[in-house]
This record gives structure tokens, sequence and C-alpha cells, in this order.
């Protein structure tokens, strides 16, 4: 059994799909400088709409300068999903497939449901699917 | 071990907590669960409140924390030094040689370890031997954790949000 194996994740896995991991959810400290290294400029528009859909979590005090260290495990896992969305919107990104990976069993149920329903938002738009994987097992999510 | 009901202030944290109930962490064999939304607090609570009280009373405890991969680092080394070859052992068996040799331990402390294991119920046969309390926080629902501890006594307690002054959460404890 495995409990945090990325290497094993990335081996099976990176080929096909984007990969969100919960002990590996940011490159950098805030939301700020994760969008400066994603799109290589301070984009504020993009910042402010990641702001916007976190306060519908009651992230309520949510900035593009917090230190992610200080948002709680669940929060970060969801700001990691809606950067993800917003920079797939974004990007007009089409037919990724998203694999999240330890991240929908740390939000409590009812973020869970907002998120989820996002994710339904994103296929829609941009045809974008999303997994979970557990024990080897993929699964669609939407 | 016993959170006495009441206002506590984590102004570093930005956080108060009104416990509005006792809670009573001293029955043997019990499952205390800590439940609420992201960000209310339940991991400052366990740091922040449920810690120092264990030491207060002088209780052993065993911690596996939200962040499990700096922690998996750290057991590896811990065990090594101990003398216990581990270089090329898995995660989980990590975590059973660390419980195995804690037993003087009689609170096990579990932050969403469920989100690796929705079925930890291996932790139990680990562990009943010498833990006499557990206190898990969960997104699971009940009946999932009443599957997985069925030969435990279980309590909950819930976080919820009263409101936010600023950057301070205001947030209610109580039993369920």
């Amino acid at each position: 059994m495995a409990i945090y194996n990325l290497d094993g994740l990335l081996d099976q896995y990176d080929g096909e799909f984007l990969v969100l991991e919960f002990n590996h959810l940011f490159i950098s400290s805030t939301i700020r400088e994760e969008v400066w290294l994603l799109q290589r400029r301070n984009d504020s528009s993009l910042i402010s709409k990641i702001m916007q859909a976190a306060r519908e979590f009651d992230i309520h005090e949510v900035s593009g300068d917090r230190d992610f260290e200080t948002y709680s495990g669940g929060q970060k896992a969801i700001l990691a999903c809606l950067l993800t969305l917003a920079l797939i919107d974004d990007r007009k990104i089409h037919g990724l497939k998203l694999l999240l990976n330890n991240i929908l069993d740390s939000i409590s149920e009812e973020n869970r449901s907002i998120l989820i329903q996002k994710f339904n938002e994103a296929c829609s738009t941009s045809d974008i699917k999303f997994f979970t994987e557990k024990d080897g097992h993929v699964q669609e999510i939407i | 071990m016993q959170i006495p009901k009441g206002k506590y202030r984590l102004e570093k944290r930005d956080l108060n907590f009104d416990i509005v109930d006792d809670l009573n962490f001293n029955n043997s064999g019990s499952c205390f669960y800590l439940r609420g939304g992201n960000g209310f607090g339940k991991t400052s609570f366990l740091e922040e409140i449920i810690i120092p009280a264990l030491r207060t009373d002088n209780l052993s405890f065993l911690y596996i924390g939200q962040d499990i991969r700096t922690q998996l680092y750290t057991l590896r080394a811990l065990l090594s030094i101990q003398g216990y070859k581990v270089s090329n052992t898995d995660e989980v068996e990590l975590l059973r040689l660390w419980i195995h040799h804690s037993q003087s331990a009689s609170v096990l402390i579990l932050d969403e370890f469920d989100k690796y294991f929705p079925d930890y119920g291996f932790i139990f046969d680990w562990s009943d031997a010498f833990i006499r309390t557990y206190i898990i926080v969960t997104h699971l629902g009940m009946d999932g954790c009443e599957a997985v501890a069925k030969n435990h006594r279980i309590s909950n307690a819930r976080f919820e949000l009263i409101n936010i002054d600023g950057r301070l959460k205001n947030v209610r404890v109580k039993n369920e």
C-alpha cells in the first residue's frame, strides 16, 4: 500500500493527465507568484477571478499576496483547483484530462458540491474531463 | 483529558473558538471525530488547544498530520536513527513500525488521514492494544466513520462558522 507515492503516480499517469496532488499543490508561495510563473506576467484580472471564486467557498480572507501556508489544507486544495480552472478558461484549453489525487477528500461536503459544479461548467464549455484515483483505479467524477 | 467549554482565542491564527459543550476525551476505546468546513480551524484546534492540553496532562500521543509528505521523511529518518532498516520500506509499513514502537502513547490523532485510506481500520488493528482515545479530523460522512470505527464508541464535535470580523473568524464548537 502507498500513502504518498508521487513518482509512482506520475509514472503511471502524467502522459495522459494533468495531475493535481494534495501534497504538491503549488510551486511558489502565493497566488500572485503562481500566476506570475504560469502567465509570465502579473495578471491581475486572473488573480481577481480566482479570489472572487474563492469567496464562494467562504475563503473571505483570500488575497493574492497571502502565503499559502496560512490557509487550511482544504482551502489550499480549493485554491489549486480554482487556479487551474481559471487558467483553463483564460487560455481556452480544450480536451484536458485532470486527475485529482487526494483533493476532494480534503474538502467539506458543501464545498465539494460547489467545486464539482464548477468542474461541470468547465466540462460543458471546454470539454475538460475530471478524474480521481484510488488504489490504482481512475474514475471519472462527472 | 477534557477541554472545558468556554471561549478560546488563537490570536496568531485569527480564530476565536466558542466551545459550547465540555469536550471529554477520557473514555477508553473512544473515537472523537472533529467535523466542519474548510478553514474553520480544526487543525488549529488540534495543534493549539488539544495538543497543549495533552501535554499539560502528561499524556503521550501520536499525531499523523495533514501534510504527510514531510512527516514520512521525518519518520524514515527517525526509524533509521533508531536502528531499523527502512530505506526501501513503503510508507504504510513506516507508519506501522512507528506506531508499533510507540506503545507508551495513549492518544492517537489523525488529521484527514482518511483521504489516503477511506478504510483506515488497519490503524485501529495496529494500535488498539494501547491507544485509549482516537481524535480524528474528517470530511467523511458519519456512516463512513461508523463503519471504519465499528468497535469504538464514537463522539462528534462540529465546527460552525458564526461570523468573520475582518480576518478574525468566530467559530462555534459543539457536540453532535
